[in-house]
């Protein structure tokens, strides 16, 4: 009796109960959750495993039958390969680049102008904001024809630059069109719940608007600022129509395309597919496990305001 | 000397707004207005697809785009087949991954031990680049090799392999379950937002009012939610029709046209058959439904979520 009492005592603190009258139905409520939950979780994650352990299959070993789930012999040659035989230092380097310098320029940019949003009553203040609404609901697809022709013959620079087309700065002005508006809006979001009285406090202390922008409001917008990298970064690292539409060669393409590349016609080179996919959502599985708290309040910010 | 350093910083301060704004609004007029512009300009031209002669044609492109002699006598058979498809698609994904989404973020919402980690779980899926996912959900419905098959035969569901992407019907199935695959973690998301703002106590007054779960949601969350629910399938819906990479790298349309959605369809007029005057016809009815359904969705819902 004492012994079965102690093992609820620990099954309820595990569940974090602190009063017995919860019990049983909130626990049972809770082993439904954490069921679903796990089932959930388990059947999202197992196409991830599928192609994790595909990836670590010999290339031969793949078509074999019956399809096994554990692999037997596991191993890196497909990872080696696709560095050996493609260009996937370039691949990966195009995607770092491009996804780098994107990132910087909207999250400088989409500052700024968040906090200028968020505390300027100026003329056309609303006008210019609903317009940068209306910007992000622009479908990006809908606009492949003109970026096209815009990046083949850039107009008023387009003597100076030339062509656009296949190089990475084509693919940074394209991901910041993606990327802008939506910074705009999770850092005028973010700066709107930041208390006034820190402006006015950085006045009174003798700051000039800038100094107490750079000195006091950006500290305090370090969240806000890193949610905004996290979402640009991963937006334009997994960017795939575009890259699709103004790339042709290593010297631009990403890789998404260069994970697109694996399928030739009807046959594809699912090993190697599969290594290639994998070091392409390395950086969103990472994000993920590291910076969750981030990608979601910086969604919720762009998405819902609160 | 410090009086003109204080001239200076009182000019940098008086110009505040417009050195904090200007790039910002420069950058989107040439990368947004520019191009949305060019769009409308080329989608009144053809454009020879292999001499590359540019003639003007006015409103040609819309009429061939969308009349024709298909239902209704009016409108062009090829027009309406893609657009039943993106119905289907769309509305087959978005209401599943909203259900599945729902239940999932009331589940998360309740106060469990390791809710980060699965919150970080769940999320996964939609950080992924879209292609890979394309392509590995293309995998598991391999005929041969693919895991779903593998799973159903060793379970004896099935007794023989079934060839998912090369029929009308199971290749759109498998295009939704990977879209709902993809984006249910976005509407978690949003709707868990919803469901923290949801006042702890007014759950507590409607369970001793002995309020019963069903009206406990419609009466206490569902208010609190609106927002959430409104901003989660406008940008569901919107993402739908316009995205083009699972499509593209799971199906391309096919087998046949059975899963040729408007996104891959302007691709492809655009792109692959190089006649760009029909792809921006193409691009400027999407660019007026998607601004069509935000207003609708948006009237319907009677607030904008953007309160500016």
């Amino acid at each position: 009796m004492s012994t079965k009492t102690s093992y609820l005592d620990r099954l309820q603190d595990s569940f974090g109960l602190d009063t017995d009258n919860e019990w049983p139905s909130v626990v049972r409520e809770r082993l439904v959750a954490y069921g679903l939950l796990g089932l959930y979780v388990f059947v999202v994650w197992f196409p991830i495993y599928y192609i994790f352990i595909t990836s670590l299959k010999p290339s031969g070993a793949v078509i074999n039958l019956p399809v096994t789930f554990f692999p037997t012999e596991p191993t890196i040659s497909n990872y080696v390969e696709i560095f050996a035989n493609r260009p996937f230092e370039l691949y990966t380097f195009n995607s770092l680049v491009v996804a780098s310098v994107t990132t910087v320029v909207v999250v400088s940019l989409g500052t700024v102008s968040g906090y200028t949003f968020s505390r300027y009553d100026f003329l056309g203040n609303k006008a210019l904001l609903l317009s940068i609404v209306a910007a992000r609901m622009i479908p990006p697809i809908a606009l492949i024809v003109p970026f096209f022709a815009i990046m083949s013959d850039p107009p008023l620079v387009g003597g100076l630059t030339g062509s656009l087309y296949d190089t990475k700065v084509a693919l940074i002005l394209t991901y910041t069109f993606f990327n802008l508006p939506f910074a705009v809006w999770i850092m005028k979001n973010y700066f709107d719940g930041v208390p006034e009285s820190l402006d006015e406090q950085a006045k009174v202390d003798g700051c000039s608007t800038w100094e107490g922008f750079v000195k006091i409001i950006l500290p305090v917008a370090k969240p806000g600022i890193a949610a905004t990298a996290i979402l640009a970064f991963i937006f334009s690292w997994n960017e795939f129509v575009f890259a699709l539409v103004l790339t042709s060669s290593e010297q631009a393409q990403t890789l998404p395309i260069a994970v697109s590349l694996f399928v030739a016609d009807d046959f594809v080179d699912w090993a190697h597919l599969a290594a290639g996919g994998m070091i392409a959502a390395l950086p969103g599985i990472l994000f993920g496990l590291f910076f969750q708290r981030y990608i979601v309040s910086g969604l919720t910010q762009g998405a819902v305001k609160e | 000397m410090s009086t003109s350093s204080q001239g200076i910083r009182r000019t940098l301060d008086r110009l505040f707004v417009p050195l904090t704004l200007g790039p910002t609004l420069l950058w989107i007029a040439a990368i947004i207005v520019y191009p949305t512009l060019q769009l409308f300009w080329s989608s009144l031209f053809f454009v020879d697809p292999i001499t590359g002669q540019r003639s003007f044609v006015g409103l040609a492109n819309f009429t061939d785009l969308l009349l024709g002699d298909g239902p209704f006598g009016v409108l062009n058979a090829e027009f309406a087949n893609f657009t039943w498809n993106t119905i289907v698609y769309v509305g087959f994904s978005v209401s599943i991954s909203f259900l599945l989404g729902l239940g999932i973020a009331t589940l998360l919402d309740k106060d469990l031990k390791g809710r980060g980690w699965l919150r970080t779980a769940v999320i996964v899926p939609w950080i992924l680049p879209y292609v890979m996912s394309g392509l590995m959900w293309r995998w598991m419905f391999q005929t041969q090799y693919g895991a779903i098959n593998a799973v159903l035969l060793r379970l004896d569901v099935i007794a023989e392999r079934i060839a998912f992407l090369s029929d009308g019907t199971l290749a759109m199935m498998a295009l939704i379950i990977a879209d709902v695959w993809v984006f249910t973690p976005f509407i978690i998301i949003i709707l868990l937002a919803g469901l923290q703002n949801v006042p702890e106590q007014l759950y507590d007054a409607a369970e001793v009012d002995g309020a019963s779960r069903w009206s406990r949601f419609w009466n206490v969350t569902y208010p609190f939610l609106k927002p959430s629910i409104l901003v989660a399938l406008t940008i569901r819906i919107i993402f739908d029709i316009r995205a083009l990479d699972l499509v593209w790298v799971m199906t391309q349309g096919g087998p046949g046209k059975a899963t040729e959605v408007w996104a891959s369809w302007l691709y492809r007029t655009a792109m692959v058959f190089n006649t760009p005057g029909q792809g921006a016809a193409l691009g400027v009815v999407l660019l007026a439904v998607t601004f069509a359904i935000v207003a609708v969705l948006y009237s319907v819902f009677g607030e904008s979520p953007y309160e500016t």
